[in-house]
């Protein structure tokens, strides 16, 4: 692992903001590093016909697809030796899972940190919490599940509690927690993946039941259905948020985080939908077609592109599988560039694989 | 911007119904296709005109006649200097977003399938007897017996690849079956036109055949129309067939036909230095027209290793192909779902190409086409469209009747370029497999007259065979005023 390396990172994380240049500079120096230590990304940008000499900025970095993380091994120091792996959760193909190596997680939990404070917490030091999702050791390489845990125990109270298990939601635990938290008045945060919140929703209506959260309470969902829960639009999701826990739309706050990132993006608030998204001084995003990485013109759909200077160990750019549009200081999140349905009679791929899925 | 009003609704004014837009735009030209929205109810009457009519004025004609009339239409199609044709030709690129020259060339080619001929090759391929459509006719076994078509055939047609409602509208016509027609949302047109068509070219007609729309998933409309329905016929994903085939009642009968995977065989006889360019040519043709969107359409090539040419240099010779096909057919626009979907299969062939020296990714980010060439055999598997195509080496073609087998429910059409003493026993293994059309390279959009879809009757799967028994026609006899019941 590169000390240096990491400890300017870190420093450049810590500070109020950057400039285009020095922005610039730390990504081209990451690139270097990755493009000299990482075999497998040396090989894709050799295919691109990209080297260390052409890249001048950040938009230059050839973007690597995440099905990447499936295929290779995206990692300057061994992959062995790293301190953590997250792994993604397999929902698009069967069992093989993209693995991030992080030989420190030091960068990761910085990145964490100040971004959260700032985007969720808002000037409140600490929250009662409830989280809606497995522990840490219930799932150690999940990036959700750390993100989680490190939320809980920098930003929460001690009689914060996870409602969410491996064997599912114990609804009546968090019935009684928001209960409560009604009556004591102090604001508390639930926060969680967002088709466990469906889940929920889908209970409380079932029974008719509904809350009222103190003032300041606040809501954090994160990470779409996943075919975990049934679909719901944006708009229907957090109307029933809103209804269902007495929580100020504006207050409901949606995290985009990947497992492919070491930094997370968010709204401020749902309020309208869908909400613009925006991230740190250390994450910058373009919108690009897809086929040939160019971006778009301002104001087409595209995918999304991530510079993330926090991915120090992987790659800092990669093309994701999400659909945006920019808007204000970031992007509107349009959902998955999935079902691409077949326009004639031929098969797509999609019918193919949920076909072989069943078979 | 331009609004075409599709459908075809014999007995309703336009004002009576309600209408929605459908927006298209391909080449810098914009359309917007109004299509019709009936109410559940005027559906049924509708299905019901239809039925009384085609029993009154389609059901009395002889099918020769009734192959005239069709031929009649084509042949006006086939018109250049048709009015309708004009239209056809002008509005199918816009609404398909395929290149208008591609256009052109395809519909020539597949209306070419529907001239008296060629109808008249769909009757006998399924009625060994073509009268029998007519009236009774002697059995074999003893006794009689005749072919009725539908009262209502109702048709769920899908996709953009144009023109292809004509196939099962003309099967319909030639069993008499008054019809019913659902628009595919993403080809509104060529139906619409065909129908006003026949029309014009035998005005009874008109009130025998409707073309309606309605939203899919619309479960009320479907229900409505079904419900008048012996036949229905439905294409589109297995998904949409399986939604439809639930909303039909059991006492209709109902066919359905999937979407397809379809590839391509080449054999070391069309791999020498002469015939290989012209192989890849043949290739490269079945690729491009019409985008791969068909269910014909190859996704695939198994190339046979041993040639003169071999098989990566058979890849690059493809290659150079679609290069060329390019400057003449360029590929349609890509919606922003299908190019994730293409730049997908494309990093996985770029990820592959990379941690396998065997595995080679040609034409670059730019280029409107794209090879993945392997030199071990890939399964088979859709390519992510838009003139992407997998090139496998294989030792013998007989390898690939393994790679096919898994996927018996998603085949159909295999495209072939071998010696002969190979095609028979080919042919054998891959039908075995569930393979149905086997077919020369360059051929494989184009299937010819007759061709039994999906393995398949076109006609005979429409029609209630009806028979006289002999213990009928015995029977009858004997209660003859002249009957002499002394004798045997």
């Amino acid at each position: 692992m590169n000390t240096a390396l990491v400890d300017a990172l870190l420093a450049f994380i810590a500070q109020d903001g950057c400039s285009d240049a020095e922005f610039d500079a730390l990504a081209l120096r990451l690139f270097a590093h990755q493009h000299a230590g990482n075999a497998a990304f040396r090989r894709f940008c050799q295919g691109r016909g990209v080297t260390p000499r052409t890249v001048k900025s950040w938009r230059d970095i050839p973007a690597v697809p995440i099905s990447a993380f499936k295929e290779a091994t995206l990692s300057c120091a061994p992959a062995d030796s790293a301190e953590r792996v997250f792994m993604t959760s397999g929902t698009t193909r069967g069992d093989v899972k993209g693995r991030h190596y992080h030989p420190t997680i030091a960068v990761w939990d910085a990145s964490f940190g100040g971004n959260f404070a700032r985007r969720f917490m808002q000037g409140t030091p600490r929250l009662r919490m409830a989280i809606l999702f497995p522990g840490e050791q219930e799932m150690p390489n999940s990036s959700l599940a750390h993100y989680l845990a490190l939320a809980l125990q920098e930003f929460g109270t001690p009689d914060s509690a996870y409602f969410v298990g491996l064997q599912g939601m114990d609804v009546d635990g968090l019935r009684a927690f928001l209960r409560a938290a009604e009556g004591s008045g102090e604001p508390c945060a639930v926060l969680g993946a967002s088709y466990s919140f469906v889940h929920f929703l889908d209970a409380l209506a079932a029974a008719g039941e509904s809350f009222r959260l103190p003032a300041g309470s606040r809501i954090l969902d994160t990470g779409g259905y996943k075919s975990q829960s049934r679909e719901l639009p944006l708009e229907d999701f957090y109307a029933a948020l809103a209804g269902g826990f007495g929580v100020a739309r504006a207050r409901c706050i949606n995290m985009y985080g990947m497992t492919e990132l070491s930094t997370q993006l968010y709204d401020d608030g749902n309020a309208v939908v869908p909400s613009v998204k925006s991230g740190p001084h250390w994450i910058r995003s373009r919108i690009v077609d897809p086929l040939t990485g160019r971006d778009v013109p301002a104001g087409e759909r595209g995918i999304l592109v991530h510079c993330d200077l926090a991915n120090f160990n992987s790659v800092t750019t990669i093309l994701t599988e999400d659909v945006g549009v920019a808007a204000g200081k970031g992007f509107l999140l349009l959902g998955r560039a999935e079902g691409a349905q077949a326009k004639g009679c031929s098969l797509a791929v999609q019918e193919f694989l949920q076909a072989a899925a069943r078979s | 911007m331009e609004t075409w009003t599709a459908g075809h609704l014999p007995g309703l004014r336009e004002s009576e119904v309600a209408w929605q837009l459908l927006p298209f735009g391909a080449a810098g030209q914009q359309l917007q296709v109004r299509v019709p929205v009936l109410a559940p109810a005027q559906l049924v009457a509708l299905a019901r005109h239809v039925k009384a009519a085609s029993a009154q004025h389609l059901k009395t004609l002889p099918v020769s006649r009734i192959v005239q009339i069709v031929d009649a239409a084509v042949r006006r199609l086939l018109d250049p200097a048709d009015p309708v044709r004009r239209e056809a030709e002008r509005l199918l690129p816009i609404v398909s977003g395929y290149d208008a020259e591609m256009v052109r060339l395809g519909l020539v080619g597949f209306l070419q399938t529907f001239r008296a001929p060629q109808l008249h090759r769909f009757v006998a391929e399924d009625f060994a007897n073509p009268k029998l459509l007519d009236e009774f006719q002697p059995a074999p076994k003893g006794g009689a017996v005749r072919a009725f078509g539908p009262e209502l055939l109702v048709h769920s047609w899908a996709g953009n690849v144009p023109a292809l409602p004509l196939w099962s509208l003309a099967c319909g016509l030639l069993v008499k079956a008054g019809t019913l027609g659902k628009l595919p949302s993403a080809e509104p047109v060529f139906a619409s036109l065909f129908a006003r068509l026949l029309a014009q070219v035998h005005p009874p007609l008109a009130d025998c055949l409707a073309i309606v729309w309605w939203k899919g998933g619309d479960a009320q409309s479907a229900a409505a129309v079904f419900g008048e329905a012996d036949t229905v016929l439905a294409y589109g994903g297995n998904e949409a067939i399986a939604q439809v085939r639930a909303q039909v009642p059991v006492t209709a009968r109902f066919l359905g036909y999937g979407h397809k995977l379809g590839f391509g065989l080449v054999g070391q006889a069309a791999l020498d230095t002469l015939r290989a360019p012209a192989t890849a040519r043949l290739a490269a043709h079945d690729i491009v027209r019409y985008e791969q969107q068909g269910c014909y359409s190859p996704h695939h090539f198994y190339v046979e290793r041993g040639g003169k040419v071999d098989p990566r240099a058979f890849a690059h010779y493809l290659a150079a192909e679609l290069a060329n096909a390019q400057q003449r057919f360029p590929r349609r626009a890509l919606a922003l779902e299908e190019a994730a979907a293409l730049a997908g299969w494309r990093q996985a062939a770029e990820l592959r190409s990379l941690a396998d020296e065997g595995c080679e990714l040609i034409g670059d980010a730019q280029a409107a086409w794209t090879v993945a060439f392997s030199e071990t055999a890939q399964p088979l598997a859709p390519t992510g469209g838009g003139r992407s195509i997998h090139v496998s080496a294989v030792a013998a073609l007989e390898e690939v009747v393994a790679l096919a087998a898994p996927h018996a429910r998603f085949l159909q059409t295999v495209g072939i370029a071998c010696a002969p003493e190979q095609l028979y026993p080919l042919a054998e293994a891959l039908g075995r497999v569930g393979v149905t059309r086997i077919c020369a390279l360059g051929a494989m959009t184009t299937p010819e007259a007759g061709w039994h879809h999906d393995g398949r009757f076109n006609l005979a799967d429409l029609v209630r065979i009806v028979e006289i028994e002999a213990s009928a026609e015995r029977a009858a006899d004997r209660l003859a005023p002249y009957a002499q019941e002394h004798l045997p």
